[in-house]
């Protein structure tokens, strides 16, 4: 089987990887023969976002795990030059282009060196702009890389389906959990409320006690993840649940 | 609004015509820097203009918004005859494929700093809802390697058909993208726009806003 036709195979296997781990793994299946054994991706947090939302901007991710929750605790993505270099350049580059390119900051210098020490030694990084504009920052690292400019581009490429199958992924989630399954008593409570009526005159409406009307109502509430009844009511509108 | 045109149909309406090959010139030409298609006329026009080419064109306020141009695999294309190294092995063709080319949102419609405008969305809507129409379920593109994410977020089947390549500072990769009801489901709730694009008929003259 010739190159190509292996780089297509697999290209063909990351668009069917069911989970963003499997994701990972054919993905670094492909890109340690050339040394790059860690890869982290995904939305770059504007500068000062809490630590503890900074997990969320994740895709994929298979670096050592303390090395994250030390990048994470000690916030270094506001200080890693390998972020700041591709902020400006919104181009491929490799990360030793990152440290002397470029002046490093003392933070920036303490960022590089803790990365050795999880034997992050060097890598490559490249900007993608997603239909939003959002830029994701695809990173690979590993102790010793080694490729020539045509391999970088099949590692850039390969990297692009990668993220592009874990975007899909990642939206699927978030349908699942975005799904809001209403009864259709709630979903009569909540239409009557939207027309004004309090529980008492909803209960009277359905036949049923204040104390249910009520209870549906609360029901339906935390379901849309409302914090008040107008909150669900114009959530419901929104869904399409009620009109 | 987007109008699917012949050639002729094109050349019938010479506003368009014009503007058509205006805004080729100007995106192509003097933006990208693609100079083998330098022209005095500063129009751009190419062997591939011919009379079984498929001109889509976006017209938003009574201007041309954005353009691209369907050429049937059938016969040469740009891949086969001007881009032959950015495939490997049979490049695929036959009636279900086209070729998507000139790819072009105007200037003043490209809202959004980085992301894909809405003339840029509804030219993608565009190809989708007139190939699924015709048995069309596929399409060749030439595009920078980024747009393989954009493809993959809109739920086409993406294949690359050869390696990347440099021109000029350019990266640009052939890719076949394969596309079906659900790659238009996603791309009009991504839109937020869930009516039909494609347009019957012809845009009105250029420069005349319609009454609603």
């Amino acid at each position: 089987m010739g190159h190509f036709d292996r780089t297509l195979e697999l290209i063909d296997q990351l668009q069917h990887a069911g989970t963003a781990a499997a994701v990972c793994e054919k993905l670094l299946g492909v890109t340690s023969g050339f040394g790059l054994t860690a890869l982290m991706a995904g939305t770059v947090p504007q500068p000062g976002t809490p630590r503890n939302q900074q997990k969320d901007h994740v895709l994929l991710c298979d670096w050592p795990a303390e090395w994250l929750e030390r990048y994470v605790a000690r916030n270094y993505v506001d200080h890693d030059p390998v972020v700041s270099h591709m902020k400006q350049l919104q181009a491929p580059f490799q990360w030793r282009e990152a440290s002397q390119g470029i002046r490093i900051g003392k933070s920036g210098g303490e960022v590089m060196g803790d990365a050795g020490e999880f034997k992050l030694r060097d890598g490559l990084a490249f900007p993608l702009i997603t239909l939003d504009g959002q830029i994701v920052m695809v990173s690979l690292g590993g102790e010793a890389v080694e490729l020539s400019s045509a391999e970088f581009g099949l590692v850039s490429l390969v990297s692009t389906y990668a993220i592009g199958r874990a975007m899909q992924l990642h939206t699927m989630a978030g349908k699942t959990i975005d799904h809001v399954e209403l009864t259709p008593r709630e979903r009569e409570c909540l239409q009557w409320a939207a027309v004004g009526k309090s529980e008492w005159e909803i209960s009277q409406i359905l036949g049923i006690s204040e104390h249910t009307s009520e209870k549906h109502l609360l029901n339906a509430k935390s379901k849309l993840g409302a914090v008040n009844r107008v909150q669900a009511v114009a959530e419901a509108i929104r869904r399409g649940y009620i009109n | 609004m987007l109008f699917s045109l012949t050639t002729q149909e094109l050349m019938e309406r010479p506003d368009l015509w014009e503007a058509v090959h205006r805004l080729r010139y100007r995106v192509f030409v003097e933006e990208m820097g693609w100079t083998d298609l330098q022209r005095p006329d500063g129009l751009e026009i190419d062997q591939f203009d011919h009379d079984e080419a498929v001109h889509q064109i976006v017209i938003r306020n009574g201007e041309l918004a954005g353009y691209q141009r369907m050429l049937p695999t059938t016969r040469a294309h740009l891949l086969t005859d001007v881009l032959a190294d950015l495939y490997e092995g049979t490049p695929p063709s036959g009636p279900n494929v086209y070729e998507l080319t000139r790819y072009a949102v105007a200037p003043g419609f490209r809202d959004g700093r980085r992301g894909v405008s809405t003339v840029g969305t509804e030219l993608i809507a565009g190809f989708v809802e007139w190939g699924l129409k015709r048995n069309v379920n596929q399409v060749i593109i030439e595009f920078e390697p980024m747009w393989v994410l954009r493809a993959l977020q809109l739920h086409f089947l993406a294949t690359p058909l050869g390696y990347q390549r440099t021109y000029g500072n350019q990266q640009v990769v052939a890719t076949l993208l394969t596309f079906n009801e659900h790659t238009l489901d996603v791309v009009r709730s991504r839109r937020n726009h869930f009516a039909p694009v494609l347009a019957r008929g012809y845009p009105d003259m250029l420069g005349q806003r319609r009454a609603s």
